[in-house]
């Protein structure tokens, strides 16, 4: 999905500062997710030693129990990337499938999608995703389906409209009159056209849901088998770190997740503000 | 006006049912035995311990051996009679529990909402009147920083800097304890120091946010430039012309940050251990104690909506294009 991006803003070489930092910031966390293996010292959950400082050794010291916060944070970002890319995944293609449906058929199909978006929109979205994880048992699967239950409605009300603009266009007019078939103009004709929207809404997808993921793991809600930037905070934070003044435990965790987040939300955001230029190369 | 004044009706009506009815599936359909998530997960294993003819009584009173619909009635009749069980932790019912909680979330909540109402507003329509000034230029980053970054983070980098580092302010709590009268009401407004400026912090940043882009966008509509055409001087243009259009949207936004009022500061409330309605949804989850749980989420849920049906009606009632029913947002 990234590696779309960078393509698609090569093309018209119109990327930005801000844009590039976003990417730079997010290939960076993709190539260390990649890599972990390699990167890492140690394995994240070898114990050892508690609460060294950072030395040669241990770049970052170790927590409560002696584990290799460095190799932690490494093995981390895997699981904080793949949480926030999959949910985004999932956010995208289902917000799209169902604005192509409402905004391309209209009628009685848009009625009810557009009745569910916003009563979806009514619901509560953070405390709707604690009390499924809750209720759910922790782990990786039932935050990606918390989160994604109520993340699709701003992406799916966007597309929609902009999909009523184009489905009144010519050259989709003119595919209806010559009987083209409704799934090759929505996959060959509409798509392709919503390419930008759909990437910088994507990003922004995956920006939130690293924050909710964030959040959720910090309070303890998260993966307890392989923890995520936010599950290491919520042992800082829990086992006193915090208080006892750690900072090789709690800062690490927040500057990652503050960058990583920052780095996606750069990415979209600029993208949705190129967009003008950005729609004739599509 | 009126008939979209009874359209939102029905459509916050609709959310408030589909929110009970969520709740409603998730207590019989998530894994695990019905009744747990009915009594919570604790008490469930104590009774199942000691008097199992106690919990066959509770089976008997929510009818789960009766079918679904029936179930469902009278889940609903419950609800509407409020009867939300009794809590695990101090056998009182759950509503007293949650609306004693809910009380302190509004010392932090109402003092955000009204201050990082007028402060976003003010620093917005000053920025986004003369964009690129050195106000500007200071605080849109300074403002976007905070609106990106989880809060959670900056929470415990604020913890660490001003309570532990600093010790301005108190570590975790409410009160000293032992005080009484103004001593206390001072302790509390000590305590409630830190939570607060964060959550003002990060209020005034989205507000900004918001209020700087409404007034850029409508200066640069057609009758704004008619007004400096008539002769008006700037100041005019802007008080009269560009802050009135430019609270339109300001409003509706606000109208939906009072549904949040109860249950927008959750993760701030926990890391400061303020015993809020957030914080108490926050221990009733991590022990499943899904009565109380259940009950935080349905009231949370329907400030939300209520917020939402106020700001529709807001709008209606302050913009005439929508009044007069030939405009929609």
């Amino acid at each position: 999905m990234t590696t779309d991006k960078k393509k698609g803003q090569k093309k018209t070489f119109s990327m930005n500062g801000a844009m590039k930092c976003g990417a730079g910031i997010v290939g960076f966390f993709l190539l260390v997710a990649l890599f972990a293996k390699q990167i890492a010292p140690y394995d994240p959950a070898q114990m050892g030693v508690p609460y060294i400082k950072p030395c040669a050794e241990h770049l970052l010291g170790t927590n409560d129990v002696g584990q290799d916060i460095f190799s932690e944070l490494i093995y981390g970002t895997r699981v904080s990337l793949l949480i926030g890319v999959f949910t985004a995944m999932v956010v995208t293609v289902f917000a799209t499938m169902l604005s192509l449906i409402s905004g391309y058929y209209k009628g009685i199909p848009d009625k009810l999608i557009t009745a569910l978006t916003n009563i979806t929109m009514g619901l509560p979205s953070l405390a709707l995703t604690v009390l499924l994880v809750a209720y759910l048992n922790p782990g990786k699967t039932s935050i990606i389906i918390s989160i994604s239950l109520t993340a699709w409605t701003g992406t799916s009300r966007i597309l929609r409209s902009r999909i009523i603009q184009l489905a009144e266009m010519p050259f989709i007019k003119i595919e209806k009159a010559i009987g083209m078939n409704d799934f090759v103009i929505m996959t060959k004709h509409l798509l392709p056209n919503l390419k930008d929207i759909i990437l910088s809404r994507a990003a922004l997808a995956v920006s939130s849901a690293m924050m909710t993921e964030a959040g959720l793991s910090f309070l303890g809600l998260g993966d307890l088998g392989s923890k995520s930037w936010g599950s290491i905070l919520h042992y800082a934070f829990y086992q006193n770190g915090v208080v006892r003044g750690y900072y090789w435990w709690y800062l690490p965790p927040i500057l990652c997740t503050s960058l990583a987040v920052t780095g996606f939300m750069l990415l979209g955001y600029y993208g949705v503000q190129k967009m003008p230029g950005g729609k004739k190369d599509a | 006006m009126y008939k979209r004044v009874i359209k939102k009706l029905a459509v916050a009506f609709s959310t408030i049912l589909a929110i009970i009815t969520i709740s409603f599936l998730m207590v019989r359909f998530m894994p695990g035995d019905p009744l747990m998530h009915l009594v919570g997960q604790e008490r469930y294993y104590e009774l199942q311990m000691d008097a199992p003819e106690e919990l066959e009584r509770i089976a008997e009173k929510y009818g789960l051996n009766d079918s679904l619909w029936e179930q469902y009635v009278g889940y609903l009749k419950s609800i509407v009679t409020f009867d939300f069980g009794v809590a695990y932790s101090n056998d009182e019912p759950v509503l007293d529990n949650v609306l004693s909680r809910a009380k302190w979330s509004l010392v932090l909540s109402v003092p955000t909402f009204l201050f990082g109402g007028l402060f976003g507003a003010v620093l917005g329509v000053l920025t986004g009147w003369k964009p690129g000034g050195w106000l500007d230029r200071i605080l849109t980053p300074v403002m976007l920083f905070l609106n990106t970054v989880p809060s959670n983070c900056i929470g415990i980098l604020f913890l660490v800097f001003f309570a532990f580092k600093l010790q301005w302010f108190p570590l975790n709590g409410m009160t000293s304890g032992g005080l009484s009268g103004l001593a206390r009401t001072i302790d509390i407004i000590w305590h409630a120091g830190l939570p607060m400026l964060l959550l003002l912090l990060f209020r005034t940043a989205s507000n900004y946010l918001l209020m700087k882009s409404n007034v850029s966008q409508v200066k640069g509509e057609d009758y704004i430039t008619t007004a400096y055409s008539k002769g008006l001087s700037s100041h005019r243009v802007l008080w009269v012309h560009v802050v009135k259009n430019a609270m339109l949207p300001y409003t509706t936004s606000l109208c939906m940050q009072l549904g949040g009022i109860l249950s927008g500061s959750m993760l701030i409330e926990v890391i400061f251990g303020w015993k809020g309605m957030g914080n108490l949804f926050y221990t009733a989850v991590s022990s499943r104690d899904f009565p109380t749980a259940q009950l935080c989420f349905l009231i949370s849920a329907v400030c939300i909506v209520f917020g939402n049906l106020l700001s529709d009606i807001v709008i209606a009632l302050i913009d005439p294009r929508i009044r007069e029913g030939n405009f929609d947002y």
